[in-house]
């Protein structure tokens, strides 16, 4: 067995597809050749019985068989390695070939993950260019000056406009005057376009009894008309219905004092804002109308892509 | 004569017994060697066995992955619209 394979030549042009059939099939040779073994063993074994048997040289018969069973036990374990040999060569060879082959698997699958991701954010990319995402809206940040542009009506919602309030509140402590923060750029432009409308608020102020000048007192206007309200509900109650009317308007005096405390303060805050828009046009046009104009341009391109 | 031929059987009995535990010196080597033989041919079934399972786990994971990349690359192949730009 072993002059067999040291008589095989090296052949070191084979390539790789060569050297695994020759290597399967000399396993496949070797293994063949271990069951060839049980056969001759078998028969060796049946003609020493009957030569001892038979024979009348006992002792001769017996060390023949000695020699035989000893090279044959080696023959046995030779062919055995062999055979281990080569499997497991066979074995390694096909536990790399896997092993290379989970490699470029892997190749493939992260070239697959690359086309994809890039394809993501084409998509997104291309996505965000024809989506308006509106910055700073109006609604949430300017003051009431703004809810008149949008939802111009005299019975607003007294939440807004008190969230509002609030947040002017909250603004001008931190010491930024109103004059330069991008909401009260917001509310003066806005303020600027709607120019004819301070003469229908002055109109509207006029018709109220309470005595409010535009929508920034709708606040003060609706606690009184509930004010007003509660005070007729109790004048129109049957039992003890004068005595519980005295007592309201006489509770609603004080609150009356406070409302107009409040509206010394609105009005004070009004004029202010007046005085101050009366500056701004001309810097609003510089920054706003540039951002304004950016806004369209944007508008315009979606609509040409579209 | 018959203590020549006792002496005689004597030293035959001697000899027969003799090579009767050369012949069993031999068997017990040849059994041990056998039994050697056997011992390694457990351990290499054991080795092979846990090789071939291996292999076997690998040549799955790889085909299931290989399933994967097939329905994926099928599915971008069949709409080419998502690769124009």
């Amino acid at each position: 067995m072993i002059e067999v394979e040291q008589s095989r030549p090296l052949n070191p042009v084979m390539n790789f597809d060569e050297v695994s059939m020759e290597r399967s099939k000399s396993f496949v040779k070797a293994l063949q050749e271990l069951k060839n073994l049980r056969p001759q063993l078998y028969s060796a074994a049946e003609y020493c019985e009957k030569s001892y048997l038979h024979s009348e040289q006992k002792q001769m018969v017996l060390d023949n068989l000695k020699d035989y069973a000893v090279r044959a036990l080696v023959n046995a374990v030779d062919h055995l390695g062999t055979v281990a040999y080569k499997l497991t060569d066979l074995l390694e060879q096909q536990t790399s070939e896997v092993s290379t082959i989970e490699l470029n698997i892997s190749c493939v699958n992260q070239q697959l993950l690359t086309c994809q991701t890039y394809m993501s954010r084409e998509g997104l990319r291309q996505q965000q260019l024809l989506a308006f995402i509106p910055r700073h809206h109006k609604h949430y940040i300017l003051p009431n000056s703004v809810n008149k542009r949008v939802h111009f009506s005299p019975h607003i919602q007294t939440d807004a406009v008190k969230n509002s309030i609030q947040a002017r509140a909250r603004l001008r402590p931190s010491g930024i005057p109103a004059s330069k923060t991008l909401s009260w750029h917001l509310a003066s432009e806005t303020k600027s376009t709607l120019k004819g409308i301070p003469h229908a608020s002055t109109s509207t102020e006029d018709a109220r009894t309470s005595g409010m000048t535009s929508e920034v007192f709708h606040l003060v206007d609706v606690e009184e008309t509930s004010r007003t309200k509660s005070s007729a509900t109790h004048l129109q109650l049957p039992s003890g219905g004068p005595a519980s009317g005295a007592i309201v308007q006489t509770s609603g005096a004080p609150d009356a004092m406070e409302s107009s405390k409040a509206l010394t303060t609105y009005r004070s805050f009004e004029n202010q804002n007046r005085r101050a828009i009366a500056h701004v046009p001309v810097r609003s046009k510089s920054v706003l109308s540039a951002f304004f104009v950016k806004q369209k341009t944007s508008k315009m391109k979606a609509g040409s892509v579209a | 004569m018959v203590r020549a031929g006792g002496i005689t059987n004597a030293v035959n009995v001697g000899i027969a017994v003799q090579a009767d535990w050369e012949n069993r010196e031999f068997i017990s080597h040849i059994s041990l060697n056998v039994r050697r033989l056997f011992d390694f041919l457990v351990q290499f079934e054991a080795t092979t066995k846990s090789k071939l399972a291996s292999l076997n786990e690998k040549l799955d994971t790889l085909e299931r992955r290989l399933e994967l990349l097939d329905v994926q690359v099928d599915t971008a192949s069949s709409n080419p619209s998502l690769f124009a730009t």
